[in-house]
């Protein structure tokens, strides 16, 4: 019996074991592509005389990431751009939901802001950015206000979908329970349209991480997308080429290993409540 | 016995087909030693418990995977995959949703370059053996179940070919509907004389449609009886079916037959089910 | 006889329901007007902060009058049609190609994540350097954009393109061939659609982006070179141009094929039809 049970505990070691190198050599294959993609680059790159100004060497770049990183300006760079999407991120939250909750809420409300919340989103924050710099300069507000203007519109448009989307039944229960008002946000609305708000996240991070870096071109005050256009007017490719790796690796980061797991979480958890 | 006068030409002959699935717990067997003979012209019916294996055996037969071990040999020569002359229908919705009903129908028509003409001559045709008149230029999405299994069972048709397999087609489909299917499939055979190898876990069903039922155990599945069935070609309608006592009979000893097989051993895993129904 | 009153007036009042409902989404816009309006009226800014409404209206009027504004917009269309052009073909034909290799198609899905993650505006400084600025650079940032969401969703929806269909063909006598053409294509195509219209939306974005930075025609320039000017009347009548040539686009071109296809084959459920 104990033998036995021994020889199973042992087992599961070397199961799991086993369970640990294979996460292990999913991880590394996920690298491979991008190995074999340094390798075409640097093949391309001895076989074509190209001028510096054109396209440098990986190893040029890795240079570059190195002296970045080793003066600390890149944390300095990163830290600014991150910085401003996280606290653009919270402010369209805290403000975005609340308003997709009163307008999703009254069916005609959501009909009158729907055309209008999709006629901001064609406008695209980035089209506001020249007005943004004759009211607030060349400064931090600007770019915050113009990041916030393209997360808030898809949050608030797919908070009001995630409402709408509720069945009525739900509430209809629930008040027929007595239940206040408060109470139907806290129990129905909120879980209901959460994965709603999750996607609208999503889709407002896909936007306004890219309307960050453009308005960080523009302004100049730091920031990812400085470091990339100051680094144009030197002609320094290769840490143009290394500010690019960068803002793909982080933005990468922030989708996959924080919202996405938020978005399965959710929908794990509720069931697919959207179309 | 037969009704035939003329011994027919065996057009399908499994011999000692076993199947495998591979599964992450490793490998789980479909089904055990399976030999059969299916004859032009016959309709032969399979019946079994879930999961013993008959939709491996079809799938086999139609080309979708390759036997673990044995041969499937149609007109004497191995089958390597799927083909025209060994045609299918699914349980599940396989009619293309974006084709009307008409297009759907003529489909095998439009592979094989038959001529428009004869092409929408055939589909009218069998629109109207289906009962699909009115239905043409409709999208699968706008049909009933019932009515989208007609427009499987007519694309089939339409495409001639020798032998048709059908894997449970009218499982899907509400019990009202399904007696009325039956008896137009029934109708069809009789308008058109193909072979058919069709199967089902409704006993009632397989006794019904079939010259011969063959009963599978329990997974993995054998064939352990092979019962006549006299009178399909007369033609037959359920209330007939249901008062004849010969045909009660019939049906009672093959029920037997399958109930033996139910019982609480050798369920297959929810993984090997699932690997089963992937392959 | 009562009955009919109150028939009568149900019907007239039903109408009134109806009429209301279309007008609805205006309510927005008209808000918004009002309140630019009373704004101005009441504390009279500088006209480079807020222009009054009658002088954008003029400004828009005037541009048009002298054909800067056709040029403009002819310009930034013409861009956006190469490089959604170039995109979804590229995109939909390597999709399918890829689609179709399993191995493939996973070897290469995390360059493709990547490279979406930095695709568009992200581009501009290494790419103005190969292409100086102008119309190149703009089709190259929206082909790059449009390119990689097209791609992924194409892939998407080849590999998601339920196996029994391709085995009812098989069974009709149907090659690979055959499968690819009535099959794999039709029934890929909601998702081709989605990444088209996804597409349409980020690359209209980094079209104005590019032409903030990196043009001389176009609207992203026109509202950007009124900047130096502080002309905010011309820049807010630009952004209100680019809002509505977005509406357009996506109601006029994309809803009708979407219309056309996947709801005639009742593929897809549109939520938004609840009206």
């Amino acid at each position: 019996m104990s033998a036995s049970a021994a020889r199973s505990a042992q087992g599961l070691g070397d199961h799991r074991k086993g369970l640990a190198a294979g996460r292990l050599l999913r991880d590394l294959k996920i690298l491979l592509p991008f190995a074999v993609l340094v390798a075409v680059w640097w093949a391309i790159y001895l076989s074509v005389d190209f001028s510096p100004q054109v396209l440098v060497s990986p190893l040029a770049v890795w240079h570059a990431f190195a002296h970045l990183v080793s003066h600390g300006v890149m944390a300095e760079y990163a830290n600014t751009s991150l910085r401003m999407i996280g606290l653009a991120a919270l402010l369209s939250l805290l403000v975005g939901v609340p308003m997709g909750f009163a307008v999703g809420i009254n069916r005609y409300a959501a009909h009158a802001l729907e055309g209008f919340l999709r006629f901001l989103q064609g406008i695209s924050g980035i089209a506001w950015l020249p007005l943004a710099i004759i009211w607030f300069g060349f400064t931090h507000t600007t770019t915050l206000v113009i990041v916030i203007y393209t997360l808030i519109v898809p949050i608030v448009f797919n908070t009001m979908i995630g409402v709408r989307a509720i069945p009525e039944a739900y509430t209809l229960a629930l008040r027929s329970l007595g239940a206040s008002r408060l109470r139907l946000v806290k129990d129905v609305y909120l879980p209901g349209a959460l994965p709603s708000i999750v996607v609208g996240l999503r889709l407002g991070m896909g936007y306004g991480w890219r309307a960050l870096i453009a308005a960080e071109m523009l302004v100049r005050k730091g920031g990812l997308g400085d470091l990339i256009f100051g680094a144009r007017t030197f002609g320094q490719i290769d840490r143009i080429i290394t500010g690019m790796i960068v803002i793909g690796c982080l933005y990468v980061v922030v989708d996959r290993l924080i919202i996405q797991p938020i978005e399965n979480l959710t929908i794990a958890r509720w069931g697919v409540l959207r179309q | 016995m037969a009704e035939r006068d003329t011994p027919s030409e065996a057009k399908i002959v499994v011999s000692a087909f076993r199947h495998f699935f591979e599964t992450a717990d490793g490998p789980v067997q479909a089904t055990d030693h399976v030999d059969l003979t299916i004859r032009a012209g016959e309709f032969v019916t399979l019946v079994g418990p879930s999961g013993c294996g008959k939709t491996t055996l079809l799938k086999a037969l139609a080309g979708f995977i390759r036997p673990s071990e044995g041969n499937i040999l149609y007109e004497g020569r191995p089958v390597r995959g799927p083909g025209r002359e060994r045609g299918v229908v699914f349980q599940e919705l396989a009619i293309l949703p974006w084709r009307t009903v008409r297009r759907n129908i003529g489909h095998g028509l439009e592979i094989a370059r038959v001529p428009r003409a004869e092409r929408e001559r055939t589909v009218a045709r069998l629109i109207e053996l289906t009962g699909l008149t009115g239905f043409e230029e409709r999208y699968p999405h706008e049909l009933s179940g019932g009515m989208r299994q007609r427009v499987a069972v007519a694309r089939t048709w339409a495409a001639n070919p020798d032998v048709i397999l059908m894997d449970e087609p009218f499982a899907a489909v509400d019990a009202m509907t399904r007696l009325t299917l039956q008896e137009e499939l029934v109708r069809l055979c009789a308008a058109t004389a193909k072979t058919v190898f069709f199967i089902t876990h409704s006993v009632d069903e397989a006794v019904f449609l079939g010259d011969r039922v063959l009963v599978m155990t329990r997974r993995p599945g054998r064939i352990k009886a092979v019962i006549n069935v006299p009178g399909r070609a007369a033609g037959r309608d359920w209330e007939s079916f249901k008062v004849d006592a010969a045909m009660q009979a019939i049906a009672e000893q093959v029920l037997r037959l399958v109930r033996q097989e139910r019982g609480a051993a050798a369920t297959p895993t929810a993984a090997a089910l699932a690997a089963g129904t992937r392959a | 006889m009562s009955m009919a009153k109150t028939s009568n007036r149900s019907s007239a009042r039903r109408a009134l329901d109806q009429v209301a409902w279309r007008l609805l989404p205006l309510v927005p816009f008209a808000l918004v007007l009002a309140a630019w309006i009373a704004y101005w009226t009441i504390m009279r800014p500088p006209p480079a902060t807020l222009p009054a409404v009658p002088d954008v209206v003029a400004v828009l009027w005037e541009l048009a009058a002298k054909g800067e504004l056709a040029t403009h917009v002819a310009a930034s269309l013409w861009r956006l049609l190469l490089g959604v052009l170039l995109g979804a073909t590229s995109g939909v034909i390597l999709g399918f190609i890829v689609g179709l290799n399993r191995s493939v198609s996973e070897f290469i899905s995390p360059l493709v994540v990547f490279f979406n993650a930095i695709s568009g505006i992200v581009w501009l400084p290494l790419v103005i350097g190969w292409l100086g600025i102008g119309t190149a650079l703009a089709v190259f940032l929206i082909w790059n954009t449009v390119f990689f969401i097209v791609f992924q969703n194409t892939v998407l929806g080849v590999q998601l393109v339920p196996q029994i269909y391709e085995q009812g063909v098989q069974a009709l006598g149907g090659g690979r061939w055959e499968t690819i053409r009535s099959v794999i294509l039709p029934g890929a195509l909601p998702y081709i659609l989605t990444g088209l219209r996804s597409g349409l939306g980020f690359g209209w974005r980094a079209l104005i982006a590019a032409e903030l930075v990196g043009a001389t025609t176009g609207l992203g320039q026109m509202i950007f070179g009124a900047t130096e000017y502080h002309r905010s009347d011309i820049i807010i009548g630009g952004c209100l141009i680019i809002g509505v040539i977005a509406i357009a686009m996506d109601r006029w071109l994309l809803l009708p094929i979407e219309q056309r296809t996947i709801e005639r084959w009742g593929l897809v459920f549109d939520a938004r039809k609840e009206e």
